[in-house]
């Protein structure tokens, strides 16, 4: 499975700090400031895991994944949010995200996480 | 009709007997003088032919008592109109009467040509706002029905105003015959005769208890509906600001934990400066949870609690804060005590919150330095739980304020635990408050009703 990481959050220290953080267990990682820039860059056949926040302006992180699925990507998507509300996980999984994560994020729980889905 | 006047108002009942007397004692000499005209003109008429008067004399006479008939029936006139008038003022006697007498209005009258101002007249509602029967009240003196605990400052209000010639217009509380309280509307006018001195003091009772009732429901509702807003914005905005510390916090773990590997095995001061950061982040994160979760508006989750095992799981985690500031904590538990109903997460908060302010109150004094948690029955249905701590005390203008929204005494604080605290233990039908220590600090005490084997 791919080592690619792609991070979409409107936050840029956000993304900074947690690409530097996964660099550090090797990842390949690529951030992007909205949902959008992502749709641009990104094709469904380049693989990777994709950190999504949900609270962004444009396109929000739900709306994302609805999108990611209706493009036929089979990409696992985490969501990494500052809210957390009580169905945020369960909700998460619904859409067919592969797990949600309140920030600020624990740097193992992460890798744990997105190394289940490379495992799957 | 006449006779129900009579009856209820034995003064009048005088005057028109009186007058009724007059009237006949007219009536008797107007038919004497009557009947002695008709005797003397019968006697004037036989002495005519009988010893032949003089015809002038005769003529004279029959002009006079022509004139005198004359004379009577207009008198007998003036008496019937006097009849129907007084007809007439009696029935309106009667209107006002019954008018008094069907009001919600509490109506008397006091005589105030008695040097002891008796009350000579009470309508039935006056009877029924004060409780006390007819018998108690007429030829009483009005102020002896306040009742010992009336305000004597009304009273010599009233009384000063009522003398100075001037009506009484105010709202005050009464007292019924058996003790209650009502508040009521009064006036008091004055009665004046054609020369101007005053006769009668009449006075007008309107209980207004259900209006000021109703009044401070309407102001108790309009309070909570600005808290609720209040609360609502503090949320949202709560809400916001845990969103926008929540990013550079994340960063922040980030760069720290990326740091601490790219070092790995080495620098171990650095390492250890980066675990500091960490732990410092995770702090500031705890917080921001907490304060979610205090204006989190959830439905607490009730179950079956033992207060005392709630209480030790609640300090073994502020333990280690209570270590850190130095200071003790001692338990005094009932034993065996029965379950309550609750929900345990909201019910460790409120018990957090009574601790972590008492400590915070034995902040930086050595006198201050340990505290006491109790739970005892306060009877039968009700737990008592009392936070006791030997810090600084409540200052008495702050004793009112305590729990409302947005007090505090703390210049970092948000006011908000102890409101919340209260509004919790209500919702579990109890009650927190709190006092000063006779000797040193304060007690926060909150009970919490037991729960009801029956219902079990």
């Amino acid at each position: 499975m791919s080592n690619n990481i792609y991070i979409v959050d409107d936050d840029e220290s956000v993304c900074r700090a947690l690409k530097t953080l996964l660099m550090t267990y090797g990842f390949n990682v690529t951030t992007f400031n909205s949902a959008q820039k992502f749709f641009d860059t990104v094709t469904n056949d380049q693989p990777g895991c994709l950190l999504l926040d949900i609270h962004m302006p444009g396109i929000d992180g739900w709306e994302t994944q609805k999108k990611v699925l209706a493009s036929g990507s089979t990409r696992p998507v985490i969501f990494i949010s500052a809210e957390k509300k009580d169905d945020a996980t369960a909700r998460a999984v619904k859409v067919g995200a592969v797990g949600f994560l309140q920030k600020p994020v624990n740097g193992q729980t992460l890798v744990d996480l997105i190394n289940t889905t490379k495992k799957n | 009709m006449k006779k129900e006047i009579v009856k209820r108002k034995p003064g009048k009942a005088k005057e028109l007997l009186l007058k009724n007397v007059t009237r006949n004692n007219l009536e008797k000499k107007i038919r004497e003088q009557s009947d002695e005209l008709a005797t003397r003109s019968g006697q004037l008429k036989r002495g005519a032919d009988r010893e032949k008067l003089g015809a002038d004399r005769e003529r004279v006479s029959e002009n006079k008592i022509l004139k005198q008939k004359k004379e009577l029936n207009s008198r007998s006139g003036q008496l019937k109109e006097g009849a129907d008038r007084e007809k007439l003022a009696e029935e309106q006697i009667h209107i006002r009467t019954k008018a008094m007498e069907s009001t919600f209005d509490g109506i008397f009258v006091i005589d105030a040509k008695q040097s002891d101002y008796p009350i000579i007249y009470a309508n039935p509602s006056f009877l029924h706002l004060t409780g006390y029967s007819k018998n108690e009240v007429i030829g009483k003196n009005y102020f002896l029905l306040y009742g010992s605990d009336a305000d004597l400052r009304i009273y010599e209000e009233i009384k000063q105003t009522l003398l100075q010639g001037r009506s009484f217009h105010g709202e005050m509380m009464h007292f019924k015959k058996n003790g209650e309280k009502f508040w009521s509307l009064l006036r008091i006018t004055l009665v004046r005769d054609k020369n101007g001195i005053v006769t009668h003091y009449v006075g007008n009772k309107t209980d207004t208890t259900l209006m000021k009732q109703r009044d401070s429901e309407i102001k108790e509702q309009r309070e909570e509906l600005l808290h609720v807003t209040r609360v609502g914005k503090l949320a949202e905005f709560v809400s916001s600001l845990a969103h926008e510390i929540s990013q550079p916090l994340t960063a922040i773990l980030s760069y720290a934990q990326a740091a601490q590997r790219m070092l790995k095995d080495r620098e171990p001061q650095l390492q250890e400066i980066l675990q500091y950061i960490i732990n410092d982040d995770q702090r500031a994160s705890e917080v921001i949870r907490r304060l979610r979760y205090l204006l989190k508006k959830t439905k607490p989750a009730f179950e079956s609690i033992s207060i005392n095992s709630l209480i030790n799981d609640t300090t073994t985690l502020i333990m280690p804060d209570i270590a850190a500031r130095d200071k003790a904590i001692k338990f005094d538990f009932i034993t065996n005590p029965p379950s309550i109903m609750g929900d345990r997460i909201q019910l460790q908060q409120v018990l957090l919150n009574l601790i972590s302010n008492s400590l915070e109150a034995m902040e930086g004094s050595k006198l201050s330095h340990e505290m006491l948690i109790r739970t005892s029955l306060k009877d039968n249905e009700t737990i008592l739980v009392q936070v006791r701590d030997t810090g600084c005390g409540i200052p008495e203008e702050n004793m009112k304020k305590l729990f409302t929204h947005f007090f505090t005494s703390k210049p970092d604080g948000l006011g908000m635990g102890l409101s919340i605290s209260r509004s919790i233990v209500e919702a579990h039908g109890g009650r927190l408050d709190a006092e000063n220590n006779p000797d040193r600090g304060a007690t926060f005490y909150f009970t919490l009703p037991i729960i009801k084997k029956d219902k079990k």
